[in-house]
């Protein structure tokens, strides 16, 4: 009984989580706006990069410019997934460990997990998510692809298991906090890497395509995924494996941050 | 600026050498997150040019040499004046730098200065020469080359910081500041040559990013360390990049005595 109606409460407190978080944000509409824009200009600026560099190539290892920009802006959805619900993360050495807020988490009879990925949200990002979406249609129509209505589902559902494996990985290497005490933690470097896997797979040496495929699975947040609406069918394996990876990547980073708490002892006073 | 100025900038300078001290775990970090992001480019090249030998006149050791020496001095020129104003705002410190006898400017600037000159030995340094082991970078074209690049990478970071004390300021006074920032961060690395050399973007708006102030952040140091740029044209670039340096710190001047009147300190 604990486990269905607690996953149904779960669910009830996120959606009052999230319109609350979004009436208390919408408050400040001005604000919220110019918070999209500014968000905009910054996934603009990122994409930049690939715009002006791959335009003046015909193909970079088989690549077409339109089938690295149909990656590019697929990887956008997973990543905006991942910035709208992973906020609060950044913050958590600093605001929960350092500050002691997480006594409170721990007081209430919620997850620890759920309360602090969700008790605030950058509702900006979706933004990336729409661009993300129409750079991926304007690939489409130039690389004429044609998608069925199984594509659009199949298209959805791993778009988010990448956004899973993005909040997985952070969540892993937030729970280390519990162990590194410092505000600022081991996610950076981390984060940057994330752009490798925006990027074809195969310029990379082998050494890195296994890092990105085993070790940290960025790979299978972006490239993999994009491999079967990409006619990539040597990625094949891969692109099933994509939920499978999600699930075992969240579980990790739930058993990590798990152990972490059992470990954790107040700032005191 | 006068002698009596000089004293007290010292201080601030030595204050914030000090205080990067305190953070050693964040090192290790920063010195990988810059190996990352020149791996991340290097094999991004490298695929480019299989296909073509050149790309806008440079070779492929050349481009990872251009890449390899924007994220060395970035480590240097890097600072965070902007989140600075906007952590003192927040949490009601700015008004100490207000009852302070010596120019809020010069503090950030300067407390801004300690910690480059501090992470030019102990980050800057270290991280050049990691990378120059890992990857195939170029020596400086010239003696010339290298003393102009030197000069010209000090006053990349009296560049950023000017305009990241503009930064500060006029994102001070909307709600979302931290977007702001983020949002700045990420269009700076592009428009600044760090990631795109500038010669790279099409027209017209190379020729827009050319009369700007921002490809003299980190376009102009790289291509004269290169060699791409040299004489009159050197000269030339060096003459822009210190004026653009002069009237955006005097520019900020002038918008933090605007703004001074419009501060409203919170907290009892």
């Amino acid at each position: 009984m604990a486990q269905g109606s607690g996953v149904r409460r779960h669910a009830r407190l996120f959606g009052l989580y999230f319109s609350q978080y979004a009436k208390a944000r919408l408050e400040y509409r001005a604000d919220f706006f110019s918070a999209v824009i500014a968000s905009f200009l910054g996934t603009a600026a990122s994409f930049a990069f690939l715009l002006i560099v791959f335009s003046r190539v015909p193909a970079v290892r088989g690549w077409k410019f339109e089938e690295m920009v149909f990656l590019y802006g697929f990887s956008l959805i997973p990543v905006g997934i991942f910035n709208v619900f992973s906020w609060n993360l950044w913050m958590f050495a600093d605001r929960y460990l350092i500050e002691g807020r997480f006594d409170r988490v721990l007081l209430r009879p919620v997850s620890s997990v759920f309360q602090v990925l969700f008790e605030s949200f950058r509702l900006e990002s979706i933004e990336s998510i729409v661009t993300g979406i129409v750079a991926v249609l304007w690939a489409s129509r130039r690389l004429r692809l044609s998608f069925d209505f199984g594509d659009v589902l199949l298209f959805t559902i791993w778009a988010t298991a990448g956004g899973v494996i993005y909040i997985a990985i952070f969540l892993g290497l937030t729970a280390t906090s519990f162990w590194i005490e410092d505000r600022i933690g081991i996610s950076p470097p981390v984060f940057n890497l994330m752009q490798f896997g925006r990027y074809p797979l195969t310029i990379y040496d082998a050494w890195v395509r296994f890092a990105l495929s085993f070790v940290i699975p960025f790979a299978f947040a972006s490239f993999y995924p994009t491999a079967r609406f990409l006619h990539r069918i040597e990625f094949g394996k891969e692109f099933w494996a994509v939920p499978l990876v999600a699930a075992i990547s969240l579980s990790i980073a739930l058993a990590l941050w798990k152990s972490g708490v059992a470990r954790y002892h107040s700032t005191g006073s | 600026m006068n002698a009596i100025a000089v004293r007290p900038a010292m201080s601030f300078a030595r204050i914030g050498f000090l205080n990067m001290l305190a953070y050693r775990a964040r090192y290790y970090v920063g010195v990988l997150t810059y190996l990352f992001n020149v791996a991340v480019y290097y094999f991004i090249w490298r695929a480019v040019f299989r296909h073509s030998p050149t790309v806008v006149g440079m070779t492929l050791p050349q481009m990872i040499t251009y890449v390899a020496v924007g994220w060395t001095i970035r480590s240097f020129y890097f600072n965070e004046i902007d989140r600075d104003i906007a952590g003192q705002v927040q949490e009601g410190r700015l008004a100490m730098n207000l009852i302070r006898p010596v120019n809020f400017q010069t503090v950030m600037v300067f407390d801004a200065a300690g910690q480059s000159a501090f992470r030019a030995a102990l980050f800057t340094l270290p991280i050049g020469i990691v990378i120059a082991l890992l990857f195939p970078v170029q020596p400086p074209a010239s003696i010339a080359a290298l003393l102009m690049f030197l000069v010209s990478a000090v006053v990349s970071f009296f560049l950023v910081a000017a305009l990241n004390f503009l930064v500060g300021l006029i994102a001070i006074r909307t709600k979302s500041i931290l977007g702001i920032l983020r949002a700045k961060y990420l269009v700076l690395e592009v428009l600044s040559g760090l990631i795109i050399p500038t010669t790279l973007f099409p027209q017209p708006f190379r020729s827009i990013l050319f009369a700007s102030p921002f490809p003299h952040i980190n376009y102009t140091p790289a291509a004269l360390y290169l060699g791409k740029v040299t004489g009159a044209e050197a000269g030339r670039l060096l003459f822009l990049q210190a004026a653009w340096t002069v009237l955006l710190l005097g520019l900020g001047q002038i918008v933090w005595r605007r703004s001074q009147h419009r501060i409203t300190i919170q907290g009892g």
